[in-house]
């Protein structure tokens, strides 16, 4: 479910250094990295490696051959590592992130927020597809979601889960499936496992 | 007031250096005049005695003024003689035709600073720019680069406002570019205006710097920009064949003989004059069109672009 008509589903890329940025921050949401990956990661940032920072998120061991290691548990630092920056970021500097949509777009907001432009921001998509999903009727974001239609965690409608996606929520759109005949609920697909 | 032009009324005219005029412009029927916004330009028409020149100049008046449009000129020596006119013939009190303003070069309101990198009358869009700045608490800085004897002449513009760096060309008073460029804080937006051999620099510096594309902003001059060698176009859809000589440019031929043709900045940048051209071989100077539609060589925008073939055929 990567790729789809909708116009507003992102589409992500590879990781590369983009060799025109000063400074080069690679953000690895930890459950996503597959064995090897960190190691074929320092081998294509190696151009980069003197101006590299990396931050791995979660448990995860190694980083070697990542510039600067910082380890931080949770999506939750990162973004708090953004919005208390005291370090200065430049307009040259580059940001890479590796992870879930969910982890992707918390990290690009959390950038974008202290002034990142998209062109800076690098996102690979690895692991779940699970999704983030926005509540059309009462605004809740409900998180994990791996099912084709989802109980709104706040007002527990059955959600139909579109490919059409907010990059200022960070979260795919819900609508109730069963509005116009109540009950009637079409099978449930593991879709976004 | 309300028409497809305006008509002008110059209120104060002042040499504000032996190279630059300042002009007060005020609506000839005594009403107010569209505001405009920070970065705009107003196209004169210039009845010169050999001909009718249209010049695009930056408005330098406060933002949203409704009272009077000010501009400054430089005199250029190898003027076609749009500058000459404005600096020899035009007096207080004389009337003259205008177009609404347009703004190709507008502050971009989600910047978190504004960098701002001028050459010599380059500055002229910046003095809107910074009169904008002054309500809105932006962060912003400004380095004019000029000539030593002309540090001072954009002072009555530039007092009391911070952040305004001057240069010139002496030891310790040059603009290091690429340090300036390498310590702006993400989210910086720079924008250039100056001579093309600058802007041109500039672009390049920024591009080398890794900056994204997206915060640069570049405003050339129009001037200089058009003359070239003689070449004759004909107007497909109007049957007429017309000679354009070497200092005017092929939109100037075209409304000489009184063909409309639509245009705004007259300098390439904004792309309203595009016209398909249907044969010959452009010589394009436009900062408009893609390199795809360059290599397509189907489209031309008259206002700067010449022939290089010696004939072009245009849908007009």
């Amino acid at each position: 479910m990567l790729h789809s008509d909708i116009k507003s589903r992102p589409t992500y890329t590879q990781l590369e250094p983009d060799l025109s940025g000063s400074q080069h921050l690679l953000i690895i949401e930890g459950d996503t990295v597959l064995p090897g990956r960190l190691d074929s990661l320092a081998g294509t940032f190696a151009p980069v490696e003197e101006n590299l920072h990396t931050w791995l998120v979660g448990t995860q061991a190694g980083g070697l051959g990542l510039g600067k290691v910082w380890r931080l548990p949770e999506v939750a630092d990162v973004v708090d590592a953004f919005a208390c920056a005291t370090r200065g970021y430049g307009i040259g500097d580059r940001l890479y992130v590796q992870g879930t949509e969910p982890f992707l777009w918390s990290v690009a907001k959390a950038a974008a927020i202290i002034g990142f432009s998209a062109e800076q921001i690098h996102l690979h998509h690895a692991g779940s597809l699970r999704r983030r999903v926005w509540c059309t009727h009462c605004h809740t974001v409900t998180e994990n979601v791996t099912t084709s239609i989802a109980s709104c965690s706040g007002c527990h409608r059955h959600l139909l889960v579109r490919d059409h996606f907010s990059r200022r929520l960070g979260a795919f759109m819900g609508v109730m499936v069963d509005a116009e005949a109540p009950g009637e609920v079409p099978a449930v697909e593991e879709s976004f496992a | 007031m309300i028409g497809e032009t305006l008509t002008l009324k110059v209120a104060a005219a002042s040499a504000i250096s032996p190279s630059l005029r300042h002009l007060r412009l005020v609506a000839a029927d005594g009403g107010k005049l569209p505001p405009a916004a920070a970065g705009a330009h107003l196209q004169l028409v210039l009845n010169g005695a050999a001909r009718t020149h249209r010049n695009a100049y930056s408005l330098i008046s406060r933002p949203g003024a409704r009272d009077a449009y000010e501009i400054i000129v430089r005199r250029v020596p190898s003027s076609r003689g749009g500058s000459a006119f404005i600096h020899e013939q035009l007096k207080v009190g004389d009337v003259l035709e205008a177009g609404w303003p347009g703004n190709l070069f507008a502050p971009v309101r989600t910047a978190r600073r504004h960098l701002m990198i001028a050459g010599g009358i380059g500055i002229t869009p910046f003095l809107s720019y910074l009169a904008d700045f002054a309500f809105g608490g932006a962060d912003y800085a400004l380095h004019l680069c000029c000539r030593e004897d002309e540090q001072h002449v954009f002072d009555p513009w530039l007092a009391g406002k911070s952040g305004v760096n001057v240069h010139w060309d002496a030891d310790g008073r040059r603009l290091d570019i690429p340090a300036l460029l390498a310590a702006q804080p993400v989210g910086t937006h720079l924008y250039v205006c100056g001579p093309a051999a600058m802007n041109d620099e500039v672009l390049e510096l920024a591009a080398a710097a890794g900056w994204p594309a997206s915060h640069v902003h570049c405003e050339h001059f129009g001037s200089a920009l058009s003359g070239g060698e003689a070449f004759h176009a004909f107007l497909a859809k109007s049957g007429i064949e017309v000679s354009v000589g070497e200092d005017e440019s092929l939109l100037e031929a075209i409304e000489r003989i009184g063909v409309k043709a639509p245009c705004l900045c007259r300098g390439g940048a904004c792309g309203v004059c595009v016209t398909p051209l249907l044969d010959g071989e452009a010589e394009h100077r436009d900062h408009y069109l893609s390199a795809a539609e360059r290599e397509a060589g189907r489209l031309i925008l008259p206002c700067v672009s010449r022939a290089r073939s010696g004939r072009l055929v245009l849908d007009l």
